[in-house]
């Protein structure tokens, strides 16, 4: 009973003073508006060059005469204009009178198209002032490709109209089949962000809360408050009150940003209007049943999207946004947390007792280095295999290795919970983890102990293997 | 009459190849203040941390109150180490609560007391302000408080005089002796003379793991008597063929413009016979007494004979 209270009062003074702190609670409330305003950010820098003032002027001169630039006119490459005319398209200009131009800045770029064989791409040449980024290759290459295509079907007699119903947009509904055979709405795609998402918070928890753990016991140590207290407490439930009440700390965050979400979400969905939502995805449902068709794969590349300026189709966009919502509401969404409650609450301990005895074990804040290299080196193999491995074959042999060591298992595992993962695997990862856990702070206990009260030289690897056998 | 509260019996302790604890035995009555006495790395802290709970002995007994010493004992013990610390981005109130908890106290009494205390060291209107917006002073205070709160029933520190300004050292030194007129009994470590006299009601010195010397100030003092007696003027004396001047060990002038002459007596001199001839002088005696050494001087001598590396003795 005294040991519960005194891990309590421990806990008590860790959640208390950490919660009432500043940084504390300006992070709680700025880190969700930093996030969104990261990704604000970003959304708005990539989608800003699109049509603006940086544009290129390309020219093209097809002298195959077998690209397909019936409409003569613009197009809108990502972040270059594409000039073609009649004038240019007939002229058999020369390479000398491209250079110039390009050479006179009159124009960013020529494509002389030669007059070979047109399934090869290598037999046009592009004259530049600049070497054109990745991207930009990659769309002028795909839109010379398709112009190909478009002009060969030309040529076969294929209808102009015929040509763009083929480009007919249509995605992949995904429905999965459960094993008493319902049928359910799926996505690939919303498995792997929720999965690495969560994954991607514990990864963050850990290192943050674990370093926080480590900071706290190296500040008792060097402040020796550390010695006052373990006259009365001993040092094990000095230990587990810090790792726990640094956890409840964590959770604390987490629920408050969970409230945020929620509150901001509902707020949102206030101003926009609940009728409207609703009709957006009534609509999206619809059209997915009428849109049957199915033409280019959206992995045909988004440069190929890009280039056919203006005939986005909402639609699609609007299908992918309603199919969402239902594979979203037909994932075992409370199964999923609870993986992730577990394998967070489990994976935090097992790396919180490692770094609560590097704290212990140092004299100051530099010497923590050497030991936490090799600690936070498993974390993030887990976060590399997550990224890999896992996301590609979720239930494959290597991602249901690393779901069952303790040090990755937080990880992987919760990246693979959103794809359906066995009960039985769960229970048995989460048991093999929870074991490690328990002979882990068992044995950190130990360092920790000896550890607090031992100052002076940097201690070695050595020194912390003779603490463990005392 | 004694009434023990702490009794350890050959204490041993050794860290890796060191014998940091050799055989030391003390005992600490109630009521009774005790001074552990050594030079720097004598091995006060060691024994220290064994008698309140935080390290146990390789071999040896500690009895409190009656029974083997055990780790909840040490709700009954305040603890004050050498080198202090606190919570610095913890407020005053909140950390006295948080100790005081640790030490027991419910979360009720905890508070009461955390507001008595406050209220006597004048720190109320500070109570939220974290230890780092607060004095060195203040702070001192809140330490020393922070181990009393609970009424201990012993109070063990380690260089209680250490740091602190003569102000606040003053303030724990009559904290301490108010604690002793309520039974508590304190035990104290330092390798400073000043206050032992006037506080200590025994003291043990201690020196490279091994306890020289205890026992009762005054029983120490007494015994460290070697013979030699003061006789104090106003003015010099001249011993010029005088047979006392042969046994003329030193001489000092006070401030006040007084001579004592520090006389040795034996079979040959007796203390009658000096006290007679003294007042043959010159001049009138005003000063007869024993020369009885300081602890202080004690405490230098001990340690000079019973250790060779003196250098490890600083002041």
């Amino acid at each position: 009973m005294k040991n519960l209270r005194n891990i309590w009062i421990v806990f008590k003074r860790e959640y208390i003073s950490r919660v009432k702190n500043k940084t504390f609670i300006i992070m709680t409330f700025l880190a969700p508006v930093l996030i969104v305003g990261f990704y604000a950010l970003s959304i708005f820098i990539a989608t800003r060059d699109e049509g603006g003032s940086e544009q290129k002027i390309m020219m093209v001169t097809d002298q195959s005469k077998r690209l397909s630039f019936g409409n003569v006119g613009n197009y809108n490459l990502v972040g270059t204009q594409i000039n073609t005319s009649s004038e240019y398209n007939q002229a058999q200009e020369r390479i000398d009178t491209a250079a110039l131009n390009v050479k006179l800045g009159i124009v960013d770029a020529w494509l002389i198209i030669e007059d070979h064989d047109l399934n090869q791409l290598d037999s046009a040449t592009l004259y530049a002032k600049e070497t054109p980024s990745l991207i930009e290759m990659e769309s002028i290459n795909s839109f010379i490709k398709q112009q190909a295509k478009n002009g060969n079907m030309l040529k076969m007699g294929i209808r102009q109209s015929a040509i763009d119903s083929l480009e007919a947009q249509g995605s992949i509904a995904l429905k999965e089949i459960g094993s008493s055979g319902e049928i359910e709405t799926s996505s690939s795609g919303l498995k792997s962000g929720i999965g690495f998402m969560l994954a991607f918070m514990i990864y963050m928890f850990i290192f943050v809360y674990g370093a926080s753990v480590m900071r706290g016991a190296l500040e008792e140590k060097t402040n020796r408050i550390v010695e006052v207290i373990v006259s009365s407490v001993k040092p094990f439930h000095l230990m587990m009150g810090k790792i726990l009440g640094i956890a409840a700390v964590g959770l604390t965050q987490f629920l408050a940003w969970i409230v945020l979400v929620i509150v901001l979400g509902t707020a949102g969905g206030t101003l926009l209007g609940k009728s409207q939502l609703k009709q957006i995805s009534g609509k999206a449902q619809s059209a997915i049943s009428i849109d049957s068709s199915f033409a280019a794969a959206q992995g045909s590349g988004s440069e190929a999207m890009a280039l056919k300026t203006g005939t986005g189709n909402p639609v699609a966009n609007m299908v992918e946004a309603g199919g969402l919502l239902d594979a979203f509401q037909s994932m075992p969404i409370g199964r999923i947390l609870v993986v992730f409650l577990m394998f967070f609450i489990g994976g935090y301990l097992l790396y919180a007792s490692m770094f609560a005895a590097i704290g212990a074990a140092v004299n100051q804040e530099t010497e923590t280095q050497q030991f936490m290299m090799p600690i936070t080196l498993p974390l993030v193999l887990g976060f590399v295999i997550a990224q890999t491995v896992a996301l590609k074959a979720p239930n494959g042999s290597t991602a249901q290795l690393f779901s069952m060591i303790p040090f990755t298992s937080p990880i992987v595992m919760v990246v693979r919970a959103p794809f359906g993962v066995p009960t039985s695997e769960i229970l048995m990862s989460f048991g093999i983890l929870t074991i490690t856990f328990i002979g882990m702070v068992w044995l950190t206990s130990k360092i920790y102990r000896i550890g607090i009260l031992s100052y002076g030289k940097k201690p070695s690897w050595r020194d912390l293997w003779r603490w463990l056998r005392f | 009459m004694e009434n023990p509260l702490l009794i350890a019996t050959n204490i041993y302790k050794k860290f890796g190849d060191q014998q940091v604890s050799h055989n030391i035995s003390i005992q600490l009555n109630k009521g009774e203040i005790y001074g552990l006495l050594g030079p720097n790395g004598a091995g006060k802290t060691t024994l220290i941390r064994m008698l309140s709970t935080i390290t146990q002995p390789d071999q040896g007994e500690i009895i409190f109150q009656g029974k083997p010493l055990q780790s909840t004992d040490s709700q009954f013990m305040g603890y004050m180490p050498e080198e202090r610390g606190l919570y610095k981005k913890m407020s005053v109130a909140d950390q006295l609560l948080f100790f005081a908890e640790l030490r027991g106290l419910s979360n009720q009494e905890a508070k009461a007391a955390v507001k008595h205390w406050l209220g006597r060291l004048e720190m109320l209107e500070w109570s939220k302000k974290k230890i780092e917006e607060i004095s060195k002073g203040m702070a001192q205070k809140v330490q020393f408080v922070s181990c009393i709160m609970h009424n201990p029933k012993l109070l063990i520190l380690d260089e209680p005089f250490s740091g602190f300004d003569p102000v606040n050292a003053d303030m724990i030194k009559n904290l301490i002796l108010e604690l002793k007129s309520q039974g508590t009994s304190i035990l104290f470590s330092t390798h400073r003379m000043d206050n032992v006299e006037e506080l200590c009601d025994k003291i043990g010195i201690i020196h490279q793991g091994k306890k020289v010397l205890d026992g009762s100030v005054s029983e120490i003092r007494r015994n460290a008597f070697t013979g030699i007696f003061e006789i104090g003027f106003h003015g010099v004396i001249s011993f010029e063929q005088h047979p006392l001047a042969a046994h003329v060990v030193k001489s000092t002038q006070t401030n006040d413009g007084r001579y004592i002459y520090y006389i040795q007596t034996s079979e040959s001199l007796t203390m009658q016979q000096l006290l007679l001839q003294a007042s043959s002088l010159s001049l009138p005696l005003i000063h007869f007494s024993e020369h009885i050494p300081t602890v202080h001087d004690i405490f230098v001598k001990t340690v000079e004979v019973s250790g060779d590396n003196s250098q490890t003795f600083s002041h």
